[in-house]
């Protein structure tokens, strides 16, 4: 089959896998109130709010997903230099960077809750264990896909077997590097993207929705559920429904446009032989770029305006 | 004989499962010897390296602890990334300088790869004068200064000691192909930086304590010789990597469960299930 072909192939599997990683990703982080609405949950029993959320800080979802997805691509690596076939390796290198996650993500919460002492917070033992296996879980979801793009892309992966492409169509980064630099832009996207649907939403369900959050109802947050009181796996099943999707919708995105333009510039280029020029390919990636990135910003921008025409007026306006 | 039944009388106070850790400036001491012996010594078999690892990390966690204690929020994992941005200049930085033979390279003790640490220490020292002088950007953080020379240090020390501890020496010409063009260098980076910062990160609160922050610490250190320890097996051999996985098996048990206790037993309250109490 023809080279270009082959790319276009292995790039649509890329996309997907990234689309499943950052959906399961935004959920996992939505699991333990991670990252930006972490700050909600800490401040809360300060404001006299004792909560059953589940209190997650390992750290950014950035840095989370760098640790679990390094640990996992660098046991998958190992294995697959000693010559253990990667349908094995990869979920068994997720398996390990999941767990590491896991126990993890056991230090936080009680570290943050017994540092809420004179508020008089306590620790809620059926909240610390119920949230660790699905912790877990999401996070193996997220991880094996990690897992697998950065084995995809890496020197020993399928997209290198590919004969007849140029030489700068590889990427020299081993596997372990591939995934920490996935996994950190993967939790960046779903920090970004995601948590806005889980602070503004959920944890302050009871006030006015878009006008973004006044200084004087942080930490009052809404700690009840449709039914008896909320804890971060009800925070979940909500956010599966548009959050986790469009989070990851984002990443897929981001992917598919980066790699299209790259991969049309290519072939402007001229694939092989002779007719390879790096100065079209690379010229033609970046015009389309400017175009991809500024019909975003427009529709971006129009999206805005008609919301706030037909939600607002929203106070401040 | 008053006094001694008031003594009876005293309600048993909870057991505080607490390592008495050395204040700041005692601990900053050991740390620096023992990751200053370690580093210029690649001899020395992995399990001793992991044990110099375990207290660079410690200095590191406790140095990020203090000067991310006033207030800095959201700020505490990116110093600890701060930290290990520096440790892998100034630890490839001393890794090439150390590995020239002029400057002992090669030999039994190897100062050169101190260099590295040295200069990573006053990039440190004076990004900190850059940051709280009121004539650059005025931050005014008590200490800066010293924490940011410290961090420098200690992750350039961390890189050094942990990629000697996979590869069996720190020497360019083996740990270029062995750690950094595998990429094994990310793994070194992304768990040194957490035994450095998710300690004070997931303890910090009104009623965070010294002693119960930098056993997670301990217990993070533990954990990296673990996985350091597969690793060592795997490049080194059997002999090098089971003393070092033994050795990270031993202090992540011990440390997770005194840490789990000290936790449970400092909380205010620690119930099965319940509701939560009723606003005022």
């Amino acid at each position: 089959m023809e080279p270009i072909v082959m790319v276009f192939a292995w790039t649509m599997v890329v996309i997907v896998l990234a689309f499943i990683a950052c959906l399961f990703e935004d959920l996992e982080s939505d699991e333990g109130s991670q990252s930006n609405p972490n700050s909600q949950v800490q401040l809360a029993p300060e404001m006299g709010y004792i909560h059953r959320y589940y209190n997650k800080a390992i750290s950014g979802e950035g840095l989370s997903y760098a640790l679990a997805c390094t640990i996992a691509g660098t046991v998958a690596w190992a294995m697959l230099s000693t010559g253990i076939t990667p349908l094995i390796a990869i979920p068994f290198g997720a398996g390990i960077g999941s767990l590491v996650h896991m126990i993890r993500a056991t230090i936080p919460h009680l570290g943050r809750e017994s540092a809420h002492k004179r508020f008089e917070q306590p620790i809620y033992l059926d909240v610390f264990f119920g949230h660790l296996v699905p912790i877990a879980t999401h996070n193996f979801m997220a991880v094996v896909c990690i897992t697998a793009i950065a084995y995809i892309q890496s020197p020993s992966g399928p997209l290198a077997a590919i004969t007849g492409l140029p030489v700068a169509a590889n990427n020299p980064f081993p596997l372990p590097l591939l995934c920490f630099i996935w996994g950190i832009t993967v939790g960046a996207i779903g920090s970004s993207t995601g948590d806005i649907h889980y602070g503004t939403e959920r944890l302050f369900q009871d006030r006015p929705f878009g006008e973004g959050r006044r200084v004087v109802y942080h930490g009052q947050i809404c700690r009840y559920a449709d039914c008896g009181i909320r804890t971060s796996k009800d925070v979940v099943a909500f956010c599966a429904k548009y959050g986790g999707p469009a989070t990851g919708l984002t990443f897929g995105l981001i992917v598919l446009f980066e790699n299209w333009r790259t991969l049309i510039g290519m072939m402007a280029g001229g694939l092989t032989g002779g007719s390879w020029s790096p100065g079209v390919a690379a010229g033609v990636g970046i015009v389309i770029g400017l175009i991809i990135a500024v019909a975003l910003t427009v529709g971006n921008l129009y999206l805005v305006k008609w919301a706030r025409k037909k939600f607002g007026p929203f106070v401040g306006e | 004989m008053g006094e001694e039944e008031k003594a009876e009388e005293k309600p048993e106070e909870k057991e505080k499962f607490t390592l008495h850790f050395p204040n700041e400036n005692n601990l900053a001491i050991i740390a620096v010897i023992a990751g200053v012996i370690v580093s210029i010594l690649p001899v020395l078999p992995a399990f001793v390296k992991g044990i110099g690892a375990i207290l660079v990390i410690l200095w590191g966690a406790d140095s990020v602890r203090k000067t991310a204690r006033y207030g800095l929020g959201t700020g505490v994992p990116s110093i600890g990334v701060l930290a290990m941005g520096y440790g892998i200049v100034g630890g490839v930085t001393g890794i090439v300088i150390g590995s020239v033979p002029a400057l002992g390279g090669g030999g039994i003790v190897e100062p050169g790869v101190l260099v590295g640490v040295v200069a990573v220490g006053v990039v440190g020292y004076i990004s900190g004068i850059l940051a709280n002088n009121e004539k650059f950007i005025g931050m005014k953080i008590p200490g800066l200064e010293r924490g940011m020379a410290e961090l420098g240090m200690a992750g350039a020390l961390a890189v050094i000691i942990e990629s000697s501890m996979i590869a069996g020496t720190w020497n360019a010409a083996v740990v270029i192909p062995e750690i950094i063009e595998t990429g094994v260098i990310a793994l070194i980076f992304i768990l040194a930086a957490f035994g450095m910062l998710q300690p004070f990160n997931s303890c910090l609160g009104a009623d965070e304590r010294r002693g119960r922050t930098l056993l997670v610490s301990v217990e993070i250190g533990g954990l990296n010789c673990i996985i350091f320890g597969v690793l060592a097996s795997l490049i080194q051999g059997m002999a090098q990597g089971v003393p070092l996985i033994a050795l990270g098996a031993i202090t992540w048990v011990l440390f997770y469960s005194a840490y789990v206790r000290a936790c449970l037993n400092e909380a205010h309250s620690v119930v099965g299930t319940g509701l939560i109490k009723t606003m005022r």
